[in-house]
């Protein structure tokens, strides 16, 4: 599956949040990287890959087909990938396994037998068999973390987005969450991610693209980019958050 | 510290309701001269009792609806709902009542004291419900929309599973406390002679003078309407808790 952006600006009042990038992910990228400073962009882009926004100029073409701008039509193309945010946003009303069975069986149209027996294959698959009747204030932030990753996939979305997924956990819990990361694009899974972790989107990812000011600063294979940036702006990036 | 002040806080309190109920009880009361009304005081308490429970499920109606209306995409049901909620609480319920019965009733051919009594005391409450409603939905994290958006939900579904159950905790309090000052507000009804519980204990000191002994039995008898309605509310923060 392909995604095509073509001139893509996001305006809010006085910030140009996305301002006129174009990019051509093709078939063969499995993982996608969106890395830079924040405040750059990387959340809105995906935000607007992933229909949850609309552009201010500019599509977002999939397969040849582009984005509607209309919120109700673009909620198929939503309904079709999963997301996954910083703060993990699992409803706190409804425990781990009813955090995961919601979207299945009211916007997949699983029967209560079905979205319950995935669920807690996928919450099991993720170590969390013994805390399905939890809610998100009894577990902790990893195992928060994972319950939003299990409800991101378990109706296997075309791709998995993941807006800086590890930024508020500790490191230990950032491991826990990255190894099952990996573990799903060793499965196949096609993944958009924003990150800060620089290390793991260097390993993990096949494409990635840096972002700026809103801007596009460069392109490209994963290992070329950060073996050798072609922008001062991004060497000096990239010193920076490597030295450590 | 804390404890000393628990400690001090309590005995003031006690020492001040030991001192108020001894002062009532003390009283040389004349309980003979009511004592012919006690029918007078059941009927009062049953039609209290009827006015605000149809008027409890009638201020929840309105409420919800001038909710949907202030929280509505259209401006127009905006406007329209925003302005019938500040009139409403901006102006004395006696007022309402007496424009409610005397001109806009027999504007419209409707000569009923008991019902226009109760729509009066519907609106009027549901006035000041929608913004404990409209607090209750709005004090739900932006995050919490944005996850059901990206999981497909609807509108409807997004108010459905995810805004409404965990507002209803929210607002419980604040909407137990507005029940039951309906309950007392019922009182007003008076001025268009419905026979309810404070019109007939004033009917009674009209007859026998005996103020207190009229006033008295108001007491236990708004009580224990109320103190149902705070034990249900207690309850169902219970129900509804979860941790943040």
């Amino acid at each position: 599956m392909s995604i095509e952006t073509a001139s893509l600006t996001k305006h809010y009042v006085e910030t140009k949040a996305i301002d006129n990038v174009s990019v051509s992910i093709g078939d063969d990228v499995q993982v996608l990287a969106l890395i830079g400073p924040s405040g750059g962009g990387k959340s809105t882009f995906l935000r607007l890959i992933g229909g949850l926004e609309s552009p201010t100029f500019g599509e977002v073409t999939v397969n040849g087909i582009t984005l509607p701008v209309d919120d109700s039509a673009l909620r198929e193309w939503r309904k079709k990938n999963g997301f996954l945010f910083q703060s993990f946003n699992l409803f706190p009303h409804l425990t781990a396994e009813e955090n995961v069975i919601l979207p299945l069986a009211e916007v997949h149209q699983s029967s209560q037998e079905d979205a319950k027996n995935r669920a807690q294959e996928v919450l099991s698959r993720f170590g969390l068999a013994k805390h399905l009747g939890k809610q998100p204030g009894q577990l902790s932030g990893g195992q928060q973390q994972r319950v939003a990753l299990a409800r991101a996939i378990a109706h296997k979305p075309q791709w998995l987005l993941l807006d800086e997924p590890t930024s508020a956990l500790d490191p230990e819990m950032k491991a826990e969450v990255l190894d099952l990361i990996e573990e799903l694009q060793k499965s196949g899974q096609k993944i958009i991610l924003s990150t800060h972790e620089m290390g793991f989107a260097r390993r993990a990812s096949d494409h990635v693209i840096f972002l700026s000011d809103g801007q596009k600063l460069e392109e490209g294979n994963a290992e070329e980019l950060f073996e050798n940036p072609k922008t001062a702006e991004v060497k000096l990036f990239l010193e920076k958050v490597m030295k450590w | 510290m804390k404890t000393f002040l628990g400690i001090f806080v309590s005995v003031v309190l006690g020492a001040t309701f030991c001192f108020v109920f001894w002062i009532v009880v003390s009283h040389d009361y004349q309980w003979d001269a009511i004592a012919p009304y006690k029918g007078n005081f059941i009927s009062g308490w049953w039609t209290t009792l009827l006015i605000s429970a149809i008027a409890l499920v009638g201020s929840i109606l309105i409420g919800a609806l001038l909710t949907s209306g202030q929280l509505s995409p259209w401006k127009v049901p905006r406007i329209l709902s925003r302005s019938f909620v500040e009139l409403i609480r901006g102006t004395p319920l006696l007022t309402q009542i007496l424009i409610g019965y005397y001109l806009v009733a027999p504007a419209i051919g409707w000569d009923s004291r008991f019902g226009v009594g109760i729509l009066v005391l519907s609106c009027f409450s549901g006035a000041y419900l929608s913004e404990i409603f409209r607090g209750g939905v709005e004090s739900i994290p932006s995050s919490q929309w944005l996850s059901a958006k990206a999981i497909g939900f609807t509108d409807a579904q997004t108010y459905r599973f995810v805004v409404i159950p965990q507002a209803i905790r929210r607002v419980l309090p604040a909407s137990a406390g507005q029940f039951a000052n309906l309950i007392k507000d019922s009182s007003l009804l008076f001025v268009i002679s419905v026979h309810e519980f404070t019109m007939q204990a004033r009917e009674v000191n009209a007859n026998t003078y005996a103020t207190f002994e009229a006033y008295l039995p108001l007491i236990f008898g708004y009580f224990i309407l109320t103190f149902p309605i705070s034990l249900l509310s207690r309850s169902l923060e219970k129900r509804f808790a979860y941790e943040h």
